[in-house]
């Protein structure tokens, strides 16, 4: 991989969110990413941690055309977290093999605050480890919760950019359930839903299609929500990831408990309905043959769910749902709603706004 | 120990702060601002001409979070919020809950970045009425008053130390130089100067709110004349706003966007004051901004404030020196105004004696009575299923109206004091935010929809004990059919009774990020507020209905705060009182400068100083106090 381009550190930029979320005295933890943190984690304490290495939008100074097909990312940690060393560079898959970027001293009123920090420029729609070097030492990132196991067993920080498709929370069959749950929450396998995919998603033509919406990798049915929650489990809702795992192999047990020789692809829509309004019977659920000793509430999961699935579907494209703008355009389709007025091309047409 | 040469230590960017340091640059003084918040930009001042606000409504609500401060009732709780207000497990505000229990929360509009809650708000922008400032003289001699059995309302209400003619030359400076669109028309609150722009064309669905008010307004004359609304006052520009140099776009009408309230707006129409006040001084060389920097403390000799503790914004606790002569502005919101000069005084006995000798600070702290009705517009003859409208093109408000601020209607209900009312056009008007806020009475309930499972329909063919649905499939289709650009609301905003046991607090055991004490707020609603608010909201339905927005008598939801599941929680949007000023040392925080009684240089500017909450949401009084104080240190220093 070549040479990437980085900017300049802009003290400022990096200040407006490591003061926030990092700059603080020790308190017992009050934050949680899902997992059980070790004594003493670092993250246990920041609040937002999965906000680093902030990614954001980016543009040159001159603005050039693709420029919205890259995202600007800046890595971030605290000299406390790391012993207050002397150099931290930073690798990762983004970069050619070992090449390493260093970190510079964030400054206010020219002393440094103990934030070190470095900007990349991106395209989007990847996924990434990396790795500090911490005065010759390779180290996670001590902030942000996403980590990922290698095949080779090493565990690696991780990030990914706006309207990344890889899966990276949920394994394949979950994933192909979580199709088949969403889509029959979603309006889109009703009748009028059918009609609509039919006239406005399928037929789009492509070439319309890639130009003004760059995440249209997905043009399917889904309209991109699994997407979108597999994104939001690895990084803002990591501490859901628990109920997912859990609840869908319960859901996948069920249903096939039911329905014994019928695949859960293929299950009528029926089954998932009457499935969900069990779930959301009476104060926790009122499922029969719902493992409750295992997981005793489905109807916190049936609602979670659900606001996942229509945040998803209806939220900007860029966090991985709502491909080629689909829930928006299904809105606007049926109702008065010229969402593009106000949005950034290519996505909308607004002619002041830029993303 | 950082000395400096500044003559103003500005302490908070939003409307207690900004206006102050303005004038103060443009008078030649040299000026520091301390703000708490990270500086964001909108895109005309960026460098590389994208702004740090998104028209994206994940980035400005947020994922969801969990509270975890132990001790809360609502510990494990989901919240959300947005990325520019604080976050709740490191810096929470505390309210004591009608069970006696502790729970974590913040209010509506409470920001942390340059310009504070004015890059948040809605950006309506009202003037109080002249007799919002002299409540207790209005109030002496009335038998009328009703639902207040101990005379309550009669000995809590004060007179501002200002009346309406005193603070009228700055709210028109206000008008002009923050930049606002709107018409003066019909208020019942005299101009002497429109420095209005021209509104924008009103969203569709408004009219049913403006026919209601036509026809209330003819039902409740003031002084024998029809009472007329009037477009509402917003401070987002309209047209190319000279005194801050900024432009619209060619196309007014791309203005009209729902992106605005709750949002910072990237086009840096929304006149936050930042964009406004702050921007076009901020290259002089006789102002700093240094944002990222929490003040935690204020040390005094004497009737001086000397030093001003506050952490950089790598966290390291920095002292600054205030020079002799130099004044210092504490405007970090009512809450966190109070809460300083309470940590303060907290190790310093004298700082105490001097700031709190009557053991008025942090009491009376106000919100406003607010409410209103909604519904989902059906028009008259009703349809169904409802109408709908784009309601993406739209900004907070379009109409609003003052009959219920006038003596005849006050006296005709036995009220203490009046309201504006005024329509909400752009709410729910995006996906997200209409399934976030749909059947929620407020704001910290954002997800209720979600949680509450089942929706009633409202279509009137289907009986009403069987209107349950789920809200998937066919139903979420059934869900946009009846509620997606259908639903009108109009609020009233009103005074709340000032109470001494409405306070303040530090709380005894939580502390923020920073290991201080937080504040915690404990209220109530006085039986007066309840009765105001059945009274306003009910107008609200009326207008609704009369309005032909919809006329079956179960279609409208109306309702006073008081009334929400969360009443004593995230109630306050707006957040006032607690260092009230005043003429009488012995009944006031601050002197009518809003100046610490004694504490020579310390003024305290946000809300904190109203005694009482005004008929209106605040900003507009705010601002326009805070240029009357500077005129007051332009002449000091």
């Amino acid at each position: 991989m070549a040479s990437i381009s980085q900017l300049e550190v802009v003290d400022t930029y990096v200040l407006n969110s490591a003061t926030k979320h990092l700059a603080r005295e020790e308190l017992p933890p009050r934050n949680t990413y899902g997992d059980p943190l070790p004594a003493g984690d670092p993250r246990g304490q920041i609040s937002e941690a999965w906000r680093f290495p902030i990614i954001d939008s980016y543009a040159g100074t001159s603005p050039r055309a693709g420029d919205e097909q890259l995202n600007k990312v800046t890595f971030v940690v605290r000299d406390r977290d790391l012993s207050q060393p002397t150099s931290v560079t930073v690798v990762g898959s983004f970069a050619a093999l070992y090449e390493q970027i260093p970190l510079q001293p964030v400054l206010f009123l020219g002393q440094p605050t103990g934030f070190r920090a470095c900007t990349l420029v991106l395209p989007k729609q990847q996924l990434h480890i990396y790795r500090f070097m911490v005065d010759g030492q390779l180290r996670n990132d001590p902030i942000n919760p996403q980590r990922r196991q290698l095949d080779n067993g090493s565990v690696w920080s991780q990030f990914f950019t706006e309207g990344c498709s890889q899966l990276i929370t949920f394994q394949p069959w979950e994933a192909r359930l979580m199709e088949r749950l969403t889509e029959h929450i979603l309006p889109f396998r009703t009748a009028d839903g059918e009609q609509f995919l039919k006239n406005h998603v399928n037929f789009l033509d492509r070439q319309i299609a890639e130009s003004r919406f760059p995440f249209s990798y997905r043009l399917d049915n889904s309209v991109g929500a699994v997407n979108y929650i597999d994104k939001i489990l690895s990084r803002e809702e990591r501490h859901h990831r628990a109920n997912y795992r859990i609840c869908l192999r319960i859901i996948d047990a069920l249903l096939r408990q039911r329905n014994p020789f019928t695949d859960t692809n293929l299950m009528s829509r029926g089954i998932y309905t009457e499935l969900y309004d069990q779930m959301l019977s009476g104060p926790d659920g009122s499922v029969p043959g719902w493992p409750y000793g295992d997981y005793g509430r489905p109807r916190f999961f049936m609602e979670l769910l659900r606001r996942h699935t229509y945040t998803g579907a209806f939220s900007h494209p860029k966090y991985g749902g709502n491909a080629g703008a689909a829930g928006w355009e299904f809105l606007a389709s049926r109702y008065p709603f010229d969402w593009q007025a106000a949005l950034e091309a290519p996505l909308g047409r607004n002619a002041d706004y830029r993303g | 120990m950082i000395t400096n040469d500044y003559d103003a230590i500005v302490i908070g960017s939003g409307a207690g702060g900004a206006p102050i340091a303005q004038r103060l640059v443009l008078a030649g003084k040299s000026v520091l601002v301390l703000e708490k918040g990270p500086l964001l930009q909108p895109q005309y001042l960026s460098d590389d001409g994208l702004s740090d606000f998104k028209r994206d409504e994940l980035f400005a609500t947020g994922p969801e979070k969990r509270i975890g401060i132990e001790g809360m009732a609502n510990l494990g709780q989901a919240t959300f919020s947005s990325h520019v207000e604080p976050d709740l497990n490191d810096e929470p505000h505390i309210y004591q809950g009608a069970d006696g229990r502790d729970y974590a929360t913040l209010e509506g509009y409470t920001a942390q970045v340059i310009g504070g809650g004015t890059q948040l708000y809605g950006a309506v922008h009202l003037r109080f009425t002249e007799t919002d400032f002299r409540l207790k003289s209005f109030n002496d001699d009335r038998t009328d008053l009703r639902a207040d059995p101990n005379g309550d309302v009669r000995r809590e209400a004060r007179d501002w130390a200002i009346s309406y003619a005193d603070l009228e030359p700055y709210y028109c400076q206000v008008e002009e130089l923050v930049g606002i669109n709107g018409t003066s028309a019909n208020q019942l609150k005299p101009f002497s100067i429109d420095h209005l722009q021209r509104p924008l064309t009103p969203n569709p669905i408004s009219v049913y709110a403006r026919q209601g008010m036509v026809a209330k307004g003819v039902q409740h004359p003031h002084q024998g004349q029809p009472v007329s609304p009037y477009r509402t006052p917003l401070a987002v520009i309209t047209e190319n706003h000279a005194p801050s140099k900024r432009k619209v776009p060619a196309d007014r009408d791309s203005i009209r966007s729902s992106y605005v309230n709750r949002y910072g707006d990237p086009l840096g129409l929304k006149s936050s004051t930042w964009v406004s006040l702050l921007a076009p001084v901020a290259d002089r060389p006789n102002l700093a901004i240094w944002c990222n920097c929490v003040v935690t403390l204020l040390r005094h000799q004497a009737d001086r404030v000397t030093d001003i503790v506050f952490r950089d914004p790598g966290g390291q606790e920095q002292v600054l020196q205030v020079k002799p002569g130099a004044v210092v502005v504490v405007a970090c919101s009512a809450i966190e105004s109070v809460r300083l000069l309470q940590l303060s005084a907290l190790t310093d006995t004298e700082f105490r004696r001097r700031i709190n000798p009557n053991d008025l600070l942090g009491r009376y702290f106000l919100t406003h009575c607010f409410g209103g009705a909604e519904t989902a517009v059906v028009g008259n003859p009703p349809s169904f299923p409802p109408l709908q409208f784009d309601k993406s093109a739209s900004l907070d408000s379009d109409w609003a109206i003052d009959y219920p601020s006038s003596e005849d209607f006050l006296r005709e209900f036995g009220l203490w004091a009046g309201a504006a009312i005024y329509n909400n056009t752009s709410d729910q008007a995006l996906p997200l935010s209409l399934a976030r806020t749909h059947g929620s009475q407020d704001i910290d309930t954002i997800w209720q929809t979600f949680d509450a499972g089942f929706w009633g329909t409202a279509d009137p063919g289907v009986p009403a004990d069987s209107r349950g649905r789920p809200l998937h499939g066919q139903g979420m289709i059934d869900f946009f059919r009846e509620n997606f650009g259908t639903r009108l609301s109009v609020s009233f905003m009103a005074n709340q009774v000032p109470l001494p046991s409405n306070r303040i607090e530090l709380h005894p055991t939580v502390v923020d990020k920073w290991k201080r004490p937080v504040a915690w707020i404990i209220k109530d609603w006085h039986s007066h507020d309840r009765y105001l608010m059945d009274v306003l909201a009910n107008q609200c339905r009326e207008i609704l209905k009369v309005g032909n927005a919809n006329p079956h008598p179960d279609g409208i939801e109306s309702g006073g705060i008081y009334m929400a599941g969360n009443a004593r929680a995230r109630i306050a949007n707006h957040i006032l009182g607690g260092a009230r000023f005043g003429l009488d040392r012995n009944d006031s925080v601050l002197d009518s400068h809003c100046r610490a009684w004694d504490l020579d240089n310390l003024y305290v500017t946000d809300g904190s100083f109203m005694p009482t909450s005004g008929g209106a949401n605040p900003t507009h009084t705010i601002e326009a106090n805070a240029f009357r104080v500077a005129d007051h240190l332009v002449s000091r220093l």
